[in-house]
């Protein structure tokens, strides 16, 4: 499911032509990231903390198995209830139950991708229940039906008078589109949800799995709402999102902190350890904790991808993208966009139809593998994940035939030179001025924006050949 | 030293005066300078689009020609990053290619790369009064990291003012093959590009990929602004002419 | 659902085994940690950082100096407070000595939050109406301006969460200089708490445009009174 119906190249054009989105978009990223350079650059020593931060990632996924298990066994001892979703599908359905079997009308929600991932709020919805995002930026898009543009800041695209906009009619009079007003009336309208709310779902940082702890890290505290107020807490979790110990939290909060927002610390870094202890005045009584697999354990068992699993959803990648800076988050069409969304998407969604673009939505330049406090080769699993929709069978036929010639011409440079004093003679037609302006597709998606030199009447190689014939015929 | 070129298929065909002018100023600094017959592209065409197969074979075509040389210099940082970075993988399963691959990778180097950092030349006496300005290409930079040896170069051209280039670290949009598949985020991206250049004041543009250069002169061309676009290399040799 | 065995053996088998019964080897990794040449700053680098991120903060010897700057942050406010809601200030249930003997200096009547309401529904809702929340602190973070709590049974979670002001105190000798030193802490507790709460300055947002915003769910006041005796 997706809320798109539109095309790849529509969303595309659409996002191009959306002068306000593209700004808000380097505006967004343009903070996020000097943020991020400031936060990093007064540790002195960040490599080293992203080294720590590689290490232990990679380590936590080829231990995944054991350190699940564990988790498992420290919630469980408590009192946790885990439910091991294998699917979406799953996932929801185990929510629908506990919502159900409290007779639960008011869901509050702190944020969470894999709520995202799932499309949540859709199925609640459509069983009656009132589900409400609780982050500033997640209730706005809820509002809107719209997907995240952007995994810190969700609602980026949207002006104050949008804002404003969306919010009236739940007002019922109209709202000044300040700032302050808009933060104010989501703080009184929210009070009330909160109070009431008899389940809270949340999403998971990292799970500590020697102690069984969840940790969240929020800005607005609404984090702290969901998992304080409601009788009931759900907590959605990736299975990946693990760390040993408190020992490793340390470097994983810095890194994360400083790398999503540039903060030191989050406003609120919030380490449950549930469900509340009997004599506890607050916090739940029951807790759950589900952890979803969807197709997260086939990358797991596919070593050349098996990094992906690494990410802490920080969005540093994003915020250096020079592709997700011109088109913003929607055009991906995908839950998860930028960088690490063009990767992770295809490989759970596993739906080369659907999201085949993905992987092309890069320019290679390697910006967000430079930017990933975890090391992740973004850009090399970018070009790795063409190449498997290549030998998918996902791409079109004269696109193989051209590359079959390229492969021809390419291992035989004699043909090649001969091609090219061709070419350099059959270039006329689209010759103007001296440069080629025209010509056939793929040559025209090129010239429509773009001038392109001429072929050159000799290429180097002649060049050279015929210099070495005449200074040998001198000689 | 013994230096074999290797010409890249961009300027193979579009740019033959670039490889050429390489030859001339490493002969002038003394070394000898061959080109393998044979050679004709790194693969990274087929390769940035998923035809790795494809891509393998010109690989190992590029493999053969060079594998009489001790040295080989390009013009280009992204094909040379291209056989750091990717030959390996490309030849995971072939012991004797890897091997070869690996041989490779220890003899190539970018141009400016091998100036500064091999020949520790960075200053060849060149002369060229202008402002310009200098576009960091990404594969050179973060694949290669070569990242301070073309300023290198450019500190000892006499004359030479160079100016800041907003948001430089920025991609411009070539990409390779992504120029044509994504033609319209490619295009936004140029054009970005192309008004930081504007903006800088810079009566020249440098570079040290011919990629980049063509995507963005070529699009400045098209809106009717251009500006003077140049390879160090030809920076250098101009500037090296009495 | 899928039982967490099978669910277990099947990413060991991705992994290429059976499922391990030994844990990994410990994770070997260094990071240079931020730690003050003079601990003798701690605290004033703690209350610098506090006040960068937009709380307000004091360093206190006496009981003087506390029930002072008690007085100048909120004036006669409390007492009007009072008036309407008795409950107006609430607390966790006990408090550093120097903070209660200020309090009942000052005369401002403390609530405190277990006792307020036998359900917790309508705690949070005492919470909610309440004009400021009283807390003290297990840890503070000097790099960070980060205040710590742990849960039990005598402190509300909610009390440094509902109102819209909230104060805490902590001793000097509860600052650390890092984040990792705290979690050393709370490792070496065993068990750590339902609850453990680390708290950067006011409530805050940038959703809206990047514009930043304060208070948007949590406290939109934060007082940090560092007791240095
Ligand atoms: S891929 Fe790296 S940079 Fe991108 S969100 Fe994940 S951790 Fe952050």
């Amino acid at each position: 499911m997706t809320m798109y119906n539109s095309s790849v190249d529509q969303r595309v054009d659409a996002a191009l032509a959306n002068n306000f989105l593209r700004q808000a978009t380097r505006r967004a990223t343009d903070r996020l990231r000097h943020n991020k350079y400031k936060a990093t650059d007064e540790l002195g020593s960040w490599e080293e903390w992203r080294n720590a931060g590689a290490s232990i990632r990679s380590h936590v996924i080829e231990n995944l198995d054991y350190y699940l298990q564990q988790l498992i066994q420290q919630t469980e001892k408590r009192g946790v209830q885990v439910h091991l979703a294998k699917t979406p599908e799953d996932a929801v359905a185990v929510v629908r139950d506990i919502v159900q079997k409290h007779d639960a009308k008011n869901v509050i929600k702190s944020k969470s991708m894999i709520s995202e991932e799932i499309y949540l709020n859709h199925f609640l919805q459509a069983d009656g229940v009132l589900s409400v995002e609780t982050d500033l930026g997640e209730y706005i898009i809820q509002i809107a039906g719209e997907p995240p543009s952007h995994i810190i800041v969700p609602a980026m695209h949207k002006t104050r008078q949008q804002v404003a906009d969306l919010f009236e009619p739940i007002a019922g009079h109209t709202l000044s589109s300040d700032t302050p007003t808009l933060t104010r009336f989501v703080r009184v309208r929210m009070r009330e949800q909160f109070l009431r709310g008899d389940i809270g779902i949340t999403g998971c940082n990292f799970a500590v799995a020697n102690t069984g702890s969840i940790v969240m890290v929020t800005n607005e505290g609404n984090g702290r709402m969901v998992s304080t107020l409601p009788r009931v807490q759900i907590t959605l979790m990736g299975m990946e999102r693990i760390v040993p110990s408190f020992r490793e939290l340390d470097v994983m909060l810095n890194l994360l902190a400083r790398s999503a927002t540039g903060q030191r610390l989050s406003s609120y870094t919030t380490i449950l350890t549930p469900p509340r202890q009997s004599t506890e005045s607050d916090g739940p009584e029951e807790f759950h904790l589900v952890i979803l697999d969807h197709n997260r354990s086939e990358i797991l068992g596919d070593k050349t991808f098996r990094p992906a699993l690494n990410c802490i959803r920080c969005g540093a990648c994003f915020n250096v993208c020079p592709v997700y800076r011109q088109i913003g988050g929607h055009a991906y069409g995908s839950v998860y966009s930028g960088p690490i969304g063009s990767v992770i998407t295809p490989l759970l969604e596993k739906n080369w139809e659907k999201w085949g673009h993905l992987p092309f939505f890069s320019s290679l330049c390697g910006a967000c593998s430079e930017a990933c406090p975890v090391h992740i080769p973004l850009h090399d699993l970018l070009v790795k994940l063409r190449a498997r929709k290549t030998i998918s069978g996902h791409t079109p036929q004269i696109e193989q035939q051209i590359f079959k010639a390229y492969r021809y011409f390419f291992t035989h440079e004699k043909t090649l030179r001969r091609a090219l004093r061709l070419g350099s003679r059959l270039q006329f037609p689209f010759v103007r001025n001296g440069r080629i302006t025209g010509g056939p597709p793929p040559l025209s998606n090129w010239t429509k924006s773009r001038t392109l030199p001429m072929v050159a009447p000799k290429s180097f190689m002649q060049v050279w050949a015929d210099l070495k014939l005449n200074r040998k015929s001198s000689e | 030293m013994k230096v074999s070129l290797f010409a890249t298929c961009l300027t193979n065909a579009f740019y033959p005066g670039v490889d050429l002018t390489m030859a001339k100023i490493l002969k002038y600094l003394g070394h000898s300078v061959d080109v393998p017959e044979g050679q004709a592209c790194c693969g990274q065409i087929a390769f940035n689009s998923g035809y790795i197969d494809d891509a393998r074979e010109v690989a190992r075509t590029l493999i053969h020609s060079f594998e009489r040389s001790e040295i080989v210099v390009s013009p280009s940082g992204s094909c040379i990053a291209m056989i750091h970075h990717y030959y390996p993988f490309l030849f995971e399963k072939e012991p004797v290619y890897l091997k070869k691959s690996e041989e490779l990778i220890k003899k190539s180097y970018e141009f400016t790369q091998f100036l500064v950092d091999v020949l520790k030349k960075p200053d060849l006496g060149a002369k060229y009064p202008i402002k310009a300005t200098y576009h960091p290409s990404c594969h050179a930079t973060r694949l290669l990291g070569v990242d301070e040896a073309p300023y290198k170069l450019l500190e000892h051209v006499q004359g030479l003012e160079l100016l800041p280039l907003a948001e430089a670290q920025l991609c411009c949009g070539f990409g390779g093959t992504f120029s044509v598949k994504m033609p319209k985020i490619s295009e936004a991206m140029v054009a970005e590009k192309a008004n930081h250049v504007l903006a800088s004041g810079a009566d020249l543009l440098l570079g040290i990929d011919m990629g980049c250069l063509m995507n963005i002169a070529g699009y400045l061309e098209k809106i009717n602004k251009p500006v003077k676009t140049m390879h160090i290399i030809q920076l250098l040799g101009e500037g090296m002419k009495p | 659902m899928t039982n967490a065995n099978d669910f277990i053996s099947q990413l060991a088998s991705k992994l290429g085994r059976s499922t391990p019964t030994v844990p990994p080897p410990l994770i070997d990794f260094h990071v240079p940690q931020y730690r003050l040449s003079n601990p003798g700053e701690r605290s004033t680098i703690f209350l610098h950082n506090w006040q960068e991120l937009g709380g307000k903060g004091v360093i206190v010897k006496t009981e003087d100096q506390t029930v002072s700057c008690l007085k100048e942050w909120f004036g006669d406010l409390p007492l009007s407070w009072i008036k309407d809601n008795p409950q107006a200030i609430l607390a966790w249930d006990s408090l550093p000595t120097l903070a209660e003997t200020a309090f009942s200096t000052l005369n401002w009547p403390l609530a405190r939050y277990t006792m307020a309401a036998p359900d917790p529904r309508e705690r949070y809702s005492i919470a909610a109406q309440a004009e400021l929340g009283i807390t003290g602190a297990d840890w503070g973070i000097a790099l960070s301006g980060t205040i710590v709590t742990n849960s039990s049974a005598q402190r509300g979670r909610a009390v440094s969460l509902l109102p819209p002001r909230h104060l805490a105190f902590i001793e000097a000798s509860k600052l650390r200089d890092n984040l990792s030193e705290v979690l050393e802490e709370v490792s070496a507790l065993g068990s750590p708490p339902s609850a453990i709460e680390m708290i950067s300055g006011p409530s805050r947002t940038s959703d809206i445009e990047m514009d930043l915003s304060i208070g948007v769910h949590g406290p939109i006041e934060v007082y940090v009174i560092v007791i240095d005796t």
